[in-house]
């Protein structure tokens, strides 16, 4: 150990904190692994770190949180971060859906992932104050042939502005590098690039958004009005999920006039997003596809892949905000619908096989 | 003291280090959250080649406590970690372990049990053992999972008893900490000493009988012997626990206090949240009341006196239990704490409340809430904290209406009986099937590509008329409920994966009777039980009992090759030479060492009147064979359909690619499309005559999971795969063939 690293900052309890808030698959799990060992074991400090837990899956909200104090004293909390030094934010479809910001302060560091300038991404946000951090994570990565994590890692150790970039660049050559010497240079490549790239804007508080308690989440269905047993009335109720989040970037595009309503779109699509209703196909009598409810595309593009005629095509969603084959689902009996934006109920409760064919397998 | 290392790590791979550097004999396992880890880290130790633990991956937790058990009493040391319901599953063995006093240790990382289900922390599962016979260690912190594994099985063999380490499921099993480690696993080696013991059922020179049948007089002496062995273990553990002490530094005490000398109001509690509430202590000091908090490091022996001593001053003690002892008046934890008081004829105030049930986050203003609780004098002997009424006059909304049996007969579909007592079916068109309201709703959490929502809707889409869905423990299940909404437009249940087959096996008896007496319509109803996520390992009992009953239903295997819901630990279908978290590549070894379970055949030796195999590569053909189940069903019995289900998460391959890949299973008759109809063997898609037949490494490359196989220096397991399969295709092509076989 070279020099002995100071916290600048601590809450109440003598804890540097960090938050990071991203999408199952894009390895937050994994930077919040390192951020606390880069803690325990680089700059000389106490550390603890861990994610939110569930059943393992990919495309939901995940957090990671971690804690630093000095050497001596002990982590007591286990609870997750509330009030975060530093916000990582992995993914930009978390802007302004989830309640992502909660308990940033004028003295968070905000550091997300995305080609906005902070500006923008502030109004996104609606982010009552702080420091933004705006840094292309997906394109340094895709260049690089690193990681979005290890590009965050990196802008995360210079957003913290009391850490040598050396003890990361050591962390990630004695954690990475060893287990997968390969991969070493190009990961350390997305370190150092996210490192030089992260720039600091500062917004004070200047009453244009809210301050954002962080609060434990609270069904409507309490003791006293919930059926008994934990039954679910309700059926069918999934349907006002929106699952946009899950979507890496893609979708499906609809070209009706190709479409020979074959029905294996219908056939192949886990979530049940196609629409076919009885009407006229050539003539005759037949089940028409009339277009897709993307409340519930994860973007998978199973059907681009069995469609027979190119009627279903991948295409880049930010290039399509209008989608005139868009329709609401045909079963639903009411008028409007109050969409939750969801994953599933997330996240991680084994990791060892999932890091490592995660990290070899080089997804961005 | 000896040399100790720093690492970074959580209270799961803490248990396993220790197991390690113990080098166990043998660790007979089945994987559950949250405890999972334990064996996963282990098996990746073990490709290393860092270990020599025989780690057995059992059918369930039943089996894995039996291959302890067994092991034991054959001289072996032996370990083992476990959660929740699987903890419950394996109840039986424990006092059988304790009984015939054989040492092990066991892992609890615990979890609140089921149901409904929920895989977070709680401690309703470990306070079942109380009555077992074990000692039971409470580790708070990372670092003390790691030092009480250490002196667990040195308390075991002292006393000849096996002992659990409890700790927090996620909050001690899966934060990483900073702790310490002994450097030199000698070091371990040296404190637990030797073992030799003194019964073995491998001892050849003198035979013993071990498990004797008892009758009044002896069980009463037997169980009393338990009891002295109990308490020795009362003087022994503080003596290991001092010795461990001189070699590490670190202390446990049996029962421990912060700020409790002076205090006035004292919480008790377990685990992590002690720390939690040290900090709520402090500030309550802060404002000038004198507050502490006490917790235990053994639950058996109870350490009464002691904690009796910690708790001396105080007016009121709050015993927070994280579960409850329902219509008790408190958790375990309070009744002890009691009877603890009342003994010592203390006069102190106790106050019980459950908290944190079901993973609920425990913060400092949780704790502060409690001591100003033991302040109020007019507060409640008993209460939850933390619940809440939910919305006054709440409308339900529903989206759909129900489906009807007539939304669900769209006629396109129909099957009759032909008169050598098979079924026919025509139509099933793959466009008209769209005609078909589907029973799932969107916005389900599956992973995007999943196999699973696209199998049971082309199972469903031959199911005319009215449905009746069970789904056992997994994905599907977890994907699908996750509360307070659900996908099911239709009635639904779930059951444990022991026990699937025979819940709805219960369903459909009581279907029949109430529909005989009239209290039900004359209706049809088919019932379809789902499994898969290695369902049909822990479950298969249970799903061949039903088969054997010929009980009227489906039972519907998707196949995704793994315990997926949990991680991706091996199941008994996970290909050979797969990598799972449970089986590893390295230098050491190569992923899975057995074959493939051959479930439908197994399946068919219980003579039920129909079982196929089907894929989503060919759906014209799923979709009939579950038209040709329901007529089965309803007529004669137990159907049962196999599918292989992608899990793009997990196999490792892009999810849009998912029917290619299914698509090739089949090809290279891996996963050969077939059924049995009252016996005589159908081929319902031969690759070898529409020269499709590809080698099996076509298939196996496509996936990340069993891409090294294609590689030359895997060409031996790649090679006996192939001879299996073509070895189960040939027996299937013959049995196709003749009419008897």
């Amino acid at each position: 150990m070279d020099e002995k690293i100071n916290l600048p900052i601590v809450n109440e309890e003598g804890c540097y904190e960090i938050r990071l808030e991203s999408i199952g698959g894009l390895g937050a799990n994994l930077c919040g692994k390192l951020l606390g060992e880069l803690g325990a074991s680089y700059l000389g400090l106490n550390a603890s770190s861990f994610s939110s837990y569930g059943s393992e899956k990919r495309g939901s909200p995940v957090k990671a949180f971690i804690r630093w104090c000095a050497p001596d004293r002990e982590i007591r909390i286990s609870s997750p971060v509330e009030k975060p030094h530093i916000l990582g934010l992995f993914h930009e479809a978390l802007a302004g859906k989830l309640p992502v910001t909660a308990g940033v302060l004028e003295e968070t560091k905000v550091v997300i992932n995305s080609p906005e300038s902070p500006e923008t991404l502030r109004d996104d946000l609606k982010l009552y104050a702080g420091s933004v951090y705006a840094v292309d994570a997906l394109k340094i990565a895709m260049e690089s042939k690193s990681r979005v994590n290890m590009v965050m890692l990196g802008a995360i150790v210079k957003a913290a502005g009391f850490i040598p970039p050396e003890r990361v660049y050591d962390l990630v050559r004695d954690t990475v590098g060893k287990k997968y010497p390969a991969l070493l240079e190009r990961n350390l490549e997305g370190v150092k690039r996210g490192y030089e790239s992260a720039e600091e804007v500062h917004f004070s508080p200047d009453g244009r958004y809210e301050k954002v308690p962080y609060t434990e989440v609270q069904n409507r269905w309490g003791y006293k009005n919930a059926p008994y047993g934990g039954v679910n009335t309700r059926y069918g109720s999934t349907v006002s999920n929106d699952l946009s989040a899950s979507r890496e970037g893609y979708i499906p595009l609809f070209i009706q006039d190709r479409c020979i309503n074959c029905g294996l779109c219908d056939s192949t699509c886990p979530d049940m997003v196609f629409q076919f209703v009885k009407g006229e196909y050539k003539g005759r009598e037949a089940m028409v596809n009339k277009g897709l409810d993307y409340h519930h595309c994860k973007g998978c593009l199973r059907c681009v892949d069995v469609c027979p005629v190119n009627a279903l095509v991948q295409g880049i969603e930010r290039e399509h905000p209008d989608k005139k084959w868009f329709v609401r689902n045909k079963d639903l009996i009411v008028d409007h619908l109050e969409f939750e934006d969801a994953g599933a109920n997330s996240w991680v409760t084994s990791d060892s096989y999932l890091e490592e064919r995660r990290m070899d397998g080089g997804l961005v | 003291m000896e040399r100790q290392k720093i690492l970074f790590e959580s209270g799961n791979e803490l248990a396993a280090y220790a197991a390690k550097q113990i080098n166990y004999h043998v660790m007979g396992y089945y994987p559950i959250t949250p405890s999972t880890q334990i064996a996963e880290f282990l098996d990746l130790m073990k490709a290393e080649g860092e270990h020599d633990i025989s780690l057995i991956a059992a059918e369930g937790e039943h089996s894995a406590a039996g291959i302890c058990y067994g092991a034991s009493a054959a001289g072996a040391r032996v370990f083992n970690a476990t959660s929740a319901n699987g903890l419950l599953y394996a109840l039986e063995q424990l006092p059988v372990q304790s009984g015939t006093r054989f040492p092990m240790v066991l892992n609890v990382a615990c979890r609140t049990v089921s149901g409904p289900l929920s895989i977070k922390g709680d401690h309703s599962d470990i306070m079942y053992t109380l009555n077992t016979g074990w000692i039971i260690l409470f580790a708070d912190t990372p670092q003390a999972v790691y030092d009480m594994n250490l002196c667990a099985l040195k308390i075991a063999e002292k006393v000849r008893l096996p002992v659990i380490v409890a700790f927090d499921g996620f909050f001690t099993s899966h934060q990483k900490k900073k702790c310490y480690v002994f450097e030199d696993d000698k070091t371990v080696g040296d404190f637990i000493g030797a073992y030799d013991a003194e019964y073995s059922v491998l001892d050849l020179e003198h035979p013993v009988s071990i498990g004797s049948y008892m009758n009044e007089p002896d069980t009463l002496n037997n169980k009393y012997q338990l009891h002295l062995a109990m308490e020795q273990a009362r003087r022994v553990i503080p003596q290991v626990l001092e010795d461990y002490e001189a070699l590490s530094g670190r202390k446990y005490p049996l029962a421990e206090g912060y700020r409790n000398e002076d205090a006035e109001v004292i919480l008790f509690l377990l685990g992590s949240s002690y720390h939690t509430a040290k900090t709520a202590a402090d500030r309550m000091r802060e404002e000038g009341i004198r507050a502490g908090v006490v917790t235990l490091h053994a639950l058996r022996p109870f350490p009464a006196k002691e904690l009796y001593e910690l708790c001396r001053s105080a007016v009121t003690v709050l015993a927070a239990d994280r579960q409850d002892s329902y219509g008790a008046g408190g958790g375990n934890m309070t009744l002890e704490l009691k009877a603890a008081l009342k003994d010592h004829n203390s006069k102190a105030r106790v106050l019980s409340r459950v908290y944190g049930l079901g993973g609920r986050d425990f913060y400092v203003q949780d704790a502060l809430e409690l001591f100003r609780q033991c302040l109020d004098g007019q507060a409640a002997a008993f209460d939850y904290l933390g619940v809440y009424p939910g919305e006054e006059d709440l409308q339900v909304q529903q989206y759909f209406a129900p489906i009807s049996k007539e939304d669900a007969s769209p006629g396109y579909i129909s099957s009759r009986m032909e008169e050598n007592g098979t079924i026919k079916v025509t139509g099933g068109r793959v466009n008209e099937s769209t005609a078909m309201p589907k029973r799932l709703a969107p916005g389900h959490g599956a992973c995007p590509g999943c196999g699973i929502p696209v199998n049971v809707n082309l199972l469903l889409k031959g199911i005319e008329g009215n449905v009746v869905l069970l789904f056992q423990t997994g994905c599907g299940m977890v994907v699908t409920t996750s509360y307070p909404k659900t996908a099911f437009r239709v009635p639904y249940i779930h059951n444990l994966f022991q026990n699937g087959a025979a819940t709805l096996a219960g369903v459909v008896e009581a279907f029949r009777q109430r529909r005989k007496r009239g209290e039900l319509p004359d209706e049809e109803i088919t019932f379809v039980m789902v499994s898969g996520d290695g369902g049909m390992d822990i479950g298969m009992g249970s799903a061949l009992g039903t088969a054997l009953r010929n009980d009227h239903l489906i039972i519907f295997e998707y196949d995704n090759g793994g315990y997926m819901n949990t991680g991706y630990q091996l199941s008994y279908s996970t290909p050979k030479g797969a990598k799972s978290s449970t089986s590893h590549i390295g230098k050491e070894q190569y992923g899975k060492t057995f074959f493939h379970k051959d479930m439908p055949m197994i399946m068919a030796a219980a003579n039920l009147p129909y079982a196929a195999t089907a894929a989503e590569s060919n759906p014209a053909d799923f979709i009939k064979k579950a038209a040709k189940a329901r007529e089965y069903a309803s007529r004669f019995g137990t159907a049962y359909i196999k599918t292989l289900s992608a899990c793009p998460l997990n196999w490792g391959d892009k999810p849009n690619t998912e029917r290619r890949v299914i698509e090739a299973a089949v090809n290279c008759c891996y996963f050969p499309l077939y059924e049995i109809e009252n016996g005589i063997t159908t081929l319902n898609y031969d690759p070898e005559k529409r020269k499709k037949k590809i080698p099996v490494t076509d298939w196996l490359q496509l996936m990340g999971r069993t891409r090294h196989l294609a590689e030359e220096s895997y060409s031996r397991v790649a090679e006996e795969i192939q001879t299996e399969v073509d070895r189960r295709w040939e027996r299937l092509k013959a049995r196709a063939e003749h009419p008897l076989l």
